[in-house]
């Protein structure tokens, strides 16, 4: 039975990185067919694939007074005309950080130990939007809000060492005093 | 006598949006023979938690934590094919959509007595007799002769009746009803429900009935857990819940509940929608759209607890909200009140709502 959520009729446009149309385009006919993930794997050296993608981190404004929801673009992009996977750490295929804190959490992390494939059609474009509340995580129930100042918000691709292999990006973002 | 008892349950869905947390440190429990309800909006984890007490999680989903003691023994601890054995035996299921759980290229019939087959250890004519009488018995006129029909030739309320005969064939001793009769009209809901009922009484079987209609757990349930954004919010026996809800969501979903007789114009709900759950909202998941939000529900997750003495609940415990309102955290109190009206109106809601 088809569900009202699986449609996209309660799709909203009203948030602040509309119009998104490249989103709604339907994807490329040709090479659909292509088992990209074996062919990546066998044929594109894995130098060669980290290359193919980009990471890209936004916020519509610079600076936000404290209390307000801090709206997080995150693009992934593979820029080769052909099929590129890449193998990450964890079954979490990307996360988001602010100062190095996970989805704005500062309570360890305990991810399963199993890889995972993230395989990235050609040309291919992913994009997520996070909201950071300006609260970070302290334990397991309490949350407290971020001081005045200035935050690194980053994303990664969840491979090891993704700043070096070029699949992490940041931006940074002020809070203003209330 | 405790049937089953889920420990700390937690559910994580790694899919490419982010991580989803389906089910999130769950603790409930379910005696022998009891109806116990499981409510709440679409995407409050009531499916996941079915699927979990089958081990039927798929990739992307993992069971990351706790237990499911089913007669004292672990089901995520047991084996695959020990699993098998459980499933359909002594835990059964009748799925949301009983056009799409049975299978169309193998008759009616063939798909209950291949359970009774292979469970029951029948022979192909004892599996065929018997499934031919429950078959009768859970409303299917001249049996024998819809033995062979295929699912496209039964009505919408045969097939569920059909996968409500195919879960009942084993004698389970837990029966999960996920939706039973979400795609069905109103009339056959009532004699389903009904079946359900008196199927359960008969066989002494014990059902978890998710539904997101406060109707039909009125009707039929004994105690009932609220979910929301894969926690529980509020477990209560469905006397309590009615009279005395001491969630703010239990609340809102009463008063959503359309009666006869009332003259507003517009049915009242609760604003806003049920959060994205990989970009749950911090504090308590149910604060934007509360109307007794304060600033510390964004900054703490209720707990849990015995909303009298504020002492955290177990699975144990029949009665629990988890409201800031009941660890003193919050400044303001829950000012809302129920009034009854009519002479049997836990009865008369029930029937309002559907």
């Amino acid at each position: 039975m088809r569900r009202i959520y699986d449609s996209q009729a309660l799709k909203r446009d009203d948030d602040v990185f509309t119009p998104r149309e490249r989103d709604d385009a339907p994807e490329p006919a040709a090479m659909r067919s292509v088992p990209g993930e074996s062919l990546s794997r066998l044929l594109v050296p894995t130098w060669l694939r980290y290359r193919a993608l980009t990471v890209t981190v936004e916020t519509p404004e610079s600076s936000y007074p404290a209390g307000t929801d801090v709206p997080v673009k995150v693009t992934l992009r593979n820029t080769f005309p052909f099929p590129i996977s890449v193998r990450t750490r964890t079954p979490r295929l990307w996360t988001w950080h602010v100062d190095g804190a996970a989805e704005a959490s500062r309570v360890p992390e305990s991810l399963p130990d199993e890889e995972r494939v993230y395989t990235f059609d050609r040309g291919e474009r992913k994009q997520f939007l996070r909201r950071w509340t300006g609260l970070f995580k302290v334990s397991e129930t309490e949350w407290e809000p971020a001081d005045p100042g200035e935050y690194t918000l980053g994303a990664y691709i969840d491979v090891a060492d993704a700043d070096g292999k070029g699949l992490a990006a940041e931006t940074t973002v002020r809070i203003e005093p209330e | 006598m405790t049937l089953l008892e889920i420990n700390d349950l937690t559910v994580n869905f790694y899919t490419e949006d982010g991580v989803v947390t389906a089910v999130d440190d769950l603790s409930y429990r379910i005696e022998s023979g009891e109806t116990f309800g499981v409510v709440g909006e679409s995407g409050a984890g009531k499916s996941v938690t079915a699927l979990s007490l089958m081990r039927l999680i798929e990739d992307p989903g993992r069971i990351e934590s706790g237990e499911i003691l089913f007669k004292g023994e672990d089901l995520l601890e047991m084996s695959e094919a020990e699993i098998r054995s459980v499933r359909g035996n002594e835990i059964a299921m009748i799925f949301q959509d009983a056009q799409t759980a049975l299978n169309p290229v193998y008759s009616v019939g063939e798909q209950i007595s291949e359970a009774i087959r292979h469970h029951l250890n029948y022979s192909d004519a004892e599996a065929r007799d018997r499934t031919i009488q429950l078959l009768d018995r859970v409303g299917i006129p001249d049996a024998e002769s819809r033995y062979d029909d295929y699912p496209h030739e039964f009505s919408g309320g045969m097939q569920q009746r059909a996968v409500i005969a195919m879960a009942l064939s084993c004698d389970p001793d837990l029966l999960i009803a996920d939706e039973p009769t979400t795609a069905l009209d109103v009339t056959t809901e009532a004699k389903i429900l009904d079946q359900i009922q008196d199927l359960a009484d008969e066989f002494d079987t014990a059902v978890q009935l998710i539904t997101h209609d406060l109707g039909v757990v009125a009707k039929i349930c004994e105690r009932v857990m609220v979910m929301y954004a894969g926690r529980p919010v509020e477990k209560a026996p469905v006397e309590d819940l009615y009279y005395d809800p001491k969630h703010p969501y239990t609340v809102g979903l009463m008063s959503s509940i359309p009666r006869i007789g009332d003259e507003r114009d517009r049915l009242q709900t609760i604003p806003g929608t049920m959060p994205d759950l990989v970009d749950v909202p911090p504090g308590c998941a149910f604060h934007p759209r509360c109307p007794y939000a304060e600033e510390s529900c964004a900054q703490k997750q209720p707990p849990l607890v015995d909303p009298e003495t504020g002492d955290a609940a177990t699975a144990a415990d029949d009665r629990a909200a988890a409201c800031l309102e009941y660890t003193g955290d919050l400044e303001g109190e829950l000012e809302f009140e129920v009034s009854v009206e009519g002479e049997d109106p836990l009865l008369e809601e029930g029937q309002d709502a559907r």
